[in-house]
């Protein structure tokens, strides 16, 4: 029972991280229909953005104290993320907004290659497994026989008050009104004056705000990141998007949750640590044969 | 930038003018070729301190020069040919230049040449050559635009047989003159020259006569490139090495196109390919007798081929199944997840595939005695054991070649093209679509499953780190770059894919960079890639005002195209 507590927070903490990576995915998937393949090096790019703010800019002085650490750690790989994300759509995505479907995923795929090999080819030391560091000292946490690391909890109150805020933002300001109203219809969004692209780069803009939180979160977990985490990373939290219903918000979360108690009850009871991400694909794999529109997704018409 | 200064200078010479200046421009090429292009020996290869004669790179502006002629011949494309070829003679110039100046201090680690000594290395010559390149640029970007008109001169049959003759001989030429080219600063030169080249060409409606001769004389390209292709191991002196790497080629190429089948004419974007490609390769190794194995039956080679085909493509109908009721994005992430399981499973299964082992020492091929691994002399010339492989992936890509085109002009080829053009519209027309993309997955299995087995023993051992996402990927880039739903673009793909990382040593750290962005530039500006299929070019560029752009493809396409959707 005390394995099983325990599992089932490990699998809450992943599963924090990987509902804040699909939210990105299912925002853009809710406003242009397009798998944004490369969102995965978007959070592994902030993960290391935010290592070279640690490591390069602040000095050793004050790597001590969480209290300016974090924000600016945090800081460091929103601003990174962002800014690399919106050239993306830019120069990558938006020339092909009227293309055939196949072409901006094959789009994806290259920038997806293209951010691996840019980092690992360009971050010192980055060919191997780079350490991170901790930020949030002190010892674990004990609550009935099941340990919590400090930094676990602070990151699942980080991520679930970023999703609550998220979520807030998009049911009740203008501009959320302005991005549902896009992803319901973007021809007549238009013409009731919404400046479609404005909302689609704001879209971007905050998957991948989300995306890089989730790369510090999880540097700080593992205490180790490398140029391959994205990938993983990103099929998981794509996963976790299509679980919940792709386009559907509170989905995207709920997901991430569901697939990280999954992930880490099966790796504990059913097939061990080798095959830990194979639970991940063969969910992926049941979900979409079983019921494509996710647990708590619509049934969404056929686009032409 | 370079297209907007062109522009400005559209139809603004009188054709004196013009004359003069693109004929300063080409004697200023010519001689600045001869002359030398740097002050002093520092290693610098191709011997370009030495006048007289066109060493080195020295050689790709002299022959671009030859399009300084079209300035007083009327030929349709002849602006947009010349410009390419001017552009090229600067482009090649500058980078030579930049090559001699500074070397492996260019960034990126571009070259491995030594270089150095800054601009004061670079001599008169190369400064010559650019000035005469900009010139012929300012002629050539002074003529009035061009009207879309091919070249299309009618010839004499037996004339034509020759031109196709001629045409594949130039190919073979150009492979191995390539081949031989060794620094790195001189192929990127050659590699710069060739697309110029190409591009010159295509503008002047040269290879829409060709592409038509070969289709209207289909079995004769068919044996003239056949023997071309049997030819080639000849020219090698007896040298293994490029036979051995067109040999890894071969198997690549027709792993790629059995892609091709899937994602060019089927229009399913699979991630996962690679796993059946591994399937027959494992299969391959498990039944050949391997020195560190874990089923110890050796069977027949042809047995296994069939078999690993078999196997390989019962697994795609087997993951066909479930995935292929989705759309095509979710199809993309599906087949990747299946991807990694099949690596995953692989790594471990200990008991059949030995882990991260893999199955290794598998032995050469032998039919009926005849050990594949042997060196032998016909006609004097004498063929490494490698060539022998050539030869059974010539047979492999000639069969995966031939059900290509078979499909592709039959009902079930039209019938995948209307469900990759419009799945509903084409379910509606009556087409099965759930069977018949099985089949193409299935059928694109089997093919890679068939060259699995083959590659198992051109590469003597099989692991699961060598059917990974990212060789999925690189095939998947082969059939992207070459030319969705072509064969010529599969292996012009695959060819390029091997041949330019080989080539560009310094540079193979930087291959899958590279690769990425080729991808992203690709499908930007090219999204039918380098050999394009007429149909698929049409679409991709319905309703973009350069429509027809550097294709020549026939008026009655676009409208084909626009029916088509």
């Amino acid at each position: 029972m005390q394995q099983f507590l325990q599992q089932l927070v490990n699998g809450v903490v992943l599963g924090a991280t990987y509902g804040l990576i699909a939210l990105g995915y299912t925002m853009v998937y809710g406003i242009i229909q397009l798998i944004n393949f490369a969102h995965g090096e978007i959070f592994m790019v902030g993960a290391f953005a935010g290592l070279a703010m640690y490591s390069y800019v602040l000095p050793e002085s004050m790597q001590g104290n969480p209290f300016i650490v974090l924000p600016l750690v945090v800081l460091a790989a929103v601003v990174v993320s962002v800014t690399v994300a919106l050239i993306v759509e830019r120069f990558g995505y938006r020339p092909l907004r009227r293309a055939p479907r196949l072409a901006p995923l094959i789009t994806a795929i290259g920038v997806s290659i293209f951010l691996q090999e840019l980092v690992r080819l360009f971050y010192p030391g980055a060919r191997s497994q780079v350490s991170f560091p901790r930020i949030i000292e002190g010892p674990n946490l004990e609550l009935g026989g099941v340990t919590i690391a400090r930094t676990s909890l602070f990151l699942l109150i980080v991520a679930l008050g970023l999703m609550v805020a998220l979520q807030t933002f998009i049911r009740t300001s203008r501009t959320g009104k302005a991005m549902r109203a896009t992803s319901q219809d973007p021809d007549t969004a238009r013409l009731m004056g919404i400046n479609t692209d404005r909302i689609i780069v704001l879209t971007f803009a905050l998957g991948a705000a989300l995306a890089a939180v989730a790369g510090v979160m999880q540097g700080m977990r593992f205490v180790s990141i490398d140029f391959r985490i994205g990938f993983l990373g990103g099929v998981k939290a794509f996963t976790a998007a299509v679980l919940g219903g792709i386009g559907n918000i509170t989905g995207a979360m709920l997901g991430g949750f569901v697939l990280g108690i999954v992930e880490a009850m099966t790796t504990q009871y059913l097939l061990g640590s080798a095959y830990k991400d194979v639970a991940a694909f063969v969910v992926l794999i049941a979900v979409l044969v079983f019921r494509p529109q996710g647990l708590l997704g619509e049934r969404v018409a056929v686009r032409a | 930038m370079a297209t907007a200064v062109a522009d400005r200078l559209q139809a603004s010479f009188s054709q004196p003018v013009r004359l003069a200046v693109g004929g300063v421009g080409a004697v200023l090429v010519l001689s600045g070729c001869l002359l030398p292009w740097a002050t002093f020996f520092f290693g610098f290869p191709g011997k370009v301190t030495l006048a007289g004669f066109p060493g080195g790179s020295r050689l790709y502006p002299l022959l671009l020069a030859a399009v300084a002629p079209l300035l007083a011949v009327s030929v349709e494309g002849r602006r947009r040919a010349g410009l390419a070829a001017a552009w090229g003679i600067v482009g090649i110039t500058a980078f030579n230049i930049a090559a001699i100046g500074f070397g492996r201090s260019l960034p990126l680690g571009l070259l491995e040449e030594r270089g150095g000594g800054g601009l004061g290395a670079v001599a008169i010559g190369a400064w010559l050559t650019l000035a005469g390149g900009a010139l012929l640029v300012a002629a050539f970007a002074s003529l009035r635009a061009d009207d879309e008109r091919p070249f299309h001169p009618r010839l004499p049959a037996p004339l034509e047989l020759l031109a196709i003759a001629f045409s594949l001989g130039l190919i073979l030429f150009a492979v191995v003159i390539a081949l031989e080219v060794d620094e790195t600063s001189r192929f990127i030169s050659l590699v710069a020259f060739i697309t110029v080249a190409s591009m010159a060409l295509a503008r002047l409606g040269v290879f829409t006569y060709v592409t038509d001769l070969f289709d209207r004389h289909r079995t004769v390209t068919l044996a003239a490139a056949a023997v071309a292709a049997v030819v080639f191991p000849f020219t090698q002196g007896g040298n293994a090495y490029w036979i051995r790497v067109f040999a890894s080629i071969g198997v690549f190429a027709a792993a790629a196109i059995g892609l091709n089948v899937v994602v060019g004419l089927a229009g399913l974007l699979d991630l996962g390919y690679i796993a059946f490609f591994g399937v027959g390769a494992y299969v391959g190794a498990l039944f050949a007798g391997a020195a560190r194995t874990t089923v110890h039956v050796k069977l027949p080679f042809l047995v296994v081929v069939v078999m690993g085909a078999v196997i390989a493509g019962l697994f795609g109908v087997i993951i066909g199944a479930p995935t292929l009721r989705l759309r095509g994005d979710y199809l993309a992430i599906v087949t990747l997840g299946f991807g990694e399981i099949f690596r995953i499973l692989a790594f471990n299964f200990d008991w059949l595939t030995r882990g991260p082992n893999g199955i290794s020492g598998v032995p050469d091929l032998a039919i009926g005695g005849y050990n594949f691994g042997a060196t032998n002399e016909v006609l004097g010339f004498s063929l490494p054991g490698f060539a022998n492989y050539y030869f059974v992936e010539l047979i492999l890509l000639a069969v995966v070649i031939l059900a290509f085109t078979r499909l592709n002009d039959s009902r079930i080829g039209r019938a995948w093209i209307a469900i990759r053009e419009d799945e509903t519209a084409a379910a509606a027309m009556g087409i099965n679509t759930y069977r018949l993309k099985m089949l193409a997955f299935g059928i694109g299995a089997f093919m890679a499953g068939a060259a699995g087995t083959v590659n198992s023993h051109v590469t003597t051992q099989v692991s699961p780190d060598s059917y990974g996402f990212l060789e999925s990927i690189l095939l998947l880039a082969a059939v992207v770059l070459g030319g969705m739903g072509t064969i010529g673009g599969a292996l012009l793909g695959s060819a390029a894919l091997f041949i330019v990382p080989e080539k560009l040593r310094s540079f193979q750290d930087k291959r899958l960079l590279l690769f990425g962005i080729a991808l992203i530039v690709i499908i930007r500006f090219r999204p039918e890639g380098i050999v394009a299929n007429r149909r698929r070019q049409a679409e991709l560029h319905d309703g973009d005002p350069s429509s027809g752009d550097a294709s020549g493809a026939p008026p009655g396409a676009a409208v084909v195209g626009a029916v088509s959707r």
